[in-house]
């Protein structure tokens, strides 16, 4: 009997599908020899050549690795402070504090952008790669903050009291109990940051000062007259090395699991 | 209770704060004094890939200094940036038309002829056209152009002309730039009328020649035409000069002419912005990129024209033979700059959308 393709697989399919397809598209035109991707000109490394002379890319794929290291740092810590102080304490001042963490999540980038230039332009702070660093923290605390919370709802305070009545001081629960229980909570928001950091265009590109440019202004800015299949050659390193980190990562946890 | 829960979580969050400070101090203050804090450093805000990468190392050879380049891609997102009090840039390379803007605003410093003698060096017959005739605030850089491309085996011999569009032999074959001032001015020059024009009737006739051409071609297209011109599956299209000869690499085939009636050139200018850190540096620099033989150099490596006269009997041959590139002074002589027209761009914002709308 002839099984009918259920909605869900065929779903499941569609999706998986303009996930991947992209990504497939622009590895296989990183070696295509054609500059424009219109059609198949024979198999080439010379992108890979010419990127790994291009110094003005590696600069900005530094920089970029700079400001999403320290600003997914910065805002785990920052992020997860305050979602603890909205989760222990109630009342006016916490629900205030609430909003003003949920405002940036809705805020178009361009107003965040801009207000920051301005305000830095008001206080007279040259703008530079620090200036970047504290745009994206701002952004990125707001979303570390929500993904504790929610780790958070489902904690069980019982965990604690009974530490404390075991006689473990504040420091003792705080170190050796809630931050390894949430941890994976922080781990998610700092993952979430890390990608947001990595990619955003539009409040990076009022930010930035002299000497730091990111790699996605970069990017845009090539639409001009740069070398595009560069990028499809960056983009393959990259994934490559995200795929590998996460087959790694699998590989690791099984094999603990195993033992 | 409460207190000493507070002072925990300060403890906590200051215990992290310094883990995590060693891993990102450092580099950033490094980076910062290379970019800022040193008084011989030239900041350049331009385009990716816009100067021979070997010029950059020669001017700082010469001059003792550190070029730092950053990128931005539209003049629109940069002058958003720079009207808001970005500083820290010493020469910036915006369009023409965005050059006047910036002048209106008042946000350029005068060039120091005295300290830029190279200037003479500027294409006279260019400045007869150019917004900025005295290089009062800017110096041009590299100029491109408007024009059409085809495939020569597929067009054949044909007498460049805007009225190519028109042809039914290319119908649905063909392409337009979907750029309200570029191709309202390919219709008001083939009308015999100026780019920037703002009389109602030469638009009004500019906007029946457009929607004649519309019902010709395949669609209005910004950046998939190179693509399309390079498979074949377009032979005719409106295009920039620096695309369309960066798709010539690839498609021997296609050919790029300027119209006989007229074209629009775009000049990207080198500007100083008052809030110029380096100014004398920014100067020097403007000098060194109209030295003739390093003029020659970069046209050679952009492909667009430097408009530097002295360096034209330096270009190879086949650069001059490029009409993409170096136009023969006949040709050159009917190109024109596309001005901001300020207000009055409303007239054009109206008949665009009408050559949108029309069947």
């Amino acid at each position: 009997m002839k099984q009918r393709l259920s909605l869900p697989f065929v779903m499941t399919l569609a999706v998986l599908f303009f996930f991947y397809i992209p990504m497939l598209v622009l590895v296989a035109n990183s070696f295509n020899a054609s500059k424009f991707g219109g059609s198949w000109k024979g198999f080439s490394l010379i992108w890979y050549e010419t990127l790994f002379q291009d110094r003005h890319v590696w600069h900005a794929v530094k920089v970029t690795l700079i400001v999403a290291l320290s600003a997914t740092a910065i805002s785990s810590v920052l992020g997860t402070i305050s979602a603890l102080a909205l989760h222990r304490y109630q009342g006016r001042l916490q629900r205030m504090h609430q909003t003003l963490i949920y405002a940036p999540l809705v805020v178009p980038d361009i107003l965040v952008g801009i207000s920051l230039l301005l305000l830095f332009a008001a206080l007279g702070i040259q703008l530079s790669i620090t200036t970047i660093i504290l745009a994206h923290t701002t952004f990125c605390m707001s979303y570390v903050c929500m993904v504790v919370l929610a780790r958070l709802q489902d904690f069980d305070h019982s965990v604690l009291e009974a530490a404390q009545d075991l006689g473990a001081n504040q420091w003792v629960t705080t170190t050796r109990i809630l931050l390894p229980l949430i941890a994976p909570g922080v781990l998610s928001g700092a993952l979430l940051a890390f990608t947001l950091s990595i990619d955003d265009y539009v409040i990076t590109f009022f930010v930035a000062g002299p000497g730091s440019t990111t790699l996605p202004i970069h990017i845009y800015s090539m639409i001009k007259r740069g070398n595009m299949p560069i990028i499809n050659a960056l983009s393959t390193l990259m994934i490559s090395m995200t795929f590998s980190a996460v087959w790694l990562s699998q590989k690791l946890a099984k094999r603990r699991i195993l033992s | 209770m409460k207190i000493t829960r507070w002072i925990t979580a300060l403890a906590l969050a200051l215990s992290l704060a310094c883990n995590s400070k060693p891993a990102t101090t450092p580099s950033t203050e490094t980076n910062d004094s290379s970019a800022t804090t040193s008084p011989q450093t030239l900041n350049l805000y331009t385009w990716a890939d816009y100067i021979k990468p070997e010029l950059v190392e020669r001017f700082e050879k010469e001059n003792n200094c550190k070029v730092v380049i950053d990128t931005f891609d539209s003049n629109e997102a940069m002058f958003a940036k720079i009207s808001s009090g970005a500083t820290g840039y010493d020469v910036i390379v915006p369009s023409s038309y965005m050059v006047q803007v910036m002048a209106r605003q008042n946000l350029l410093m005068d060039l120091d002829h005295s300290k830029i003698p190279n200037l003479s060096n500027v294409d006279r017959d260019y400045l007869k056209i150019a917004f900025d005739k005295d290089m009062k605030f800017s110096a041009p850089y590299m100029l491109s152009y408007t024009g059409i491309g085809y495939l020569a085996s597929k067009v054949g011999e044909v007498e460049p002309s805007w009225n190519l569009f028109a042809d039914s032999r290319f119908n649905a074959r063909c392409t337009l730039l979907n750029d309200m001032r570029e191709t309202i001015g390919a219709g008001l020059k083939f009308n015999g009328f100026s780019l920037n024009s703002t009389d109602e009737n030469e638009l009004a006739k500019a906007r029946d020649t457009v929607i004649g051409w519309k019902k010709n071609i395949a669609k209005f297209e910004n950046e998939q035409y190179k693509n399309g011109i390079a498979s074949g599956e377009f032979v005719l299209v409106h295009g920039y000069s620096g695309d369309i000869l960066q798709v010539q690499e690839e498609n021997e085939d296609i050919v790029f002419v300027l119209p006989k009636e007229g074209y629009s050139i775009a000049c990207d200018d080198l500007v100083v912005p008052k809030s110029a850190k380096n100014p004398e540096l920014a100067f020097a620099f403007i000098n060194f990129i109209h030295d003739p033989d390093v003029a020659a150099e970069n046209t050679e490596y952009i492909s667009y024209l430097c408009p530097n006269a002295s360096s034209y009997t330096k270009l190879s041959a086949e650069i001059l033979a490029n009409p993409g590139i170096f136009p023969s002074p006949e040709v050159r002589a009917v190109g024109e700059v596309l001005n901001d027209l300020g207000d009055e761009i409303v007239k054009y914002n109206k008949i665009w959308d009408e050559i949108k709308a029309a069947q």
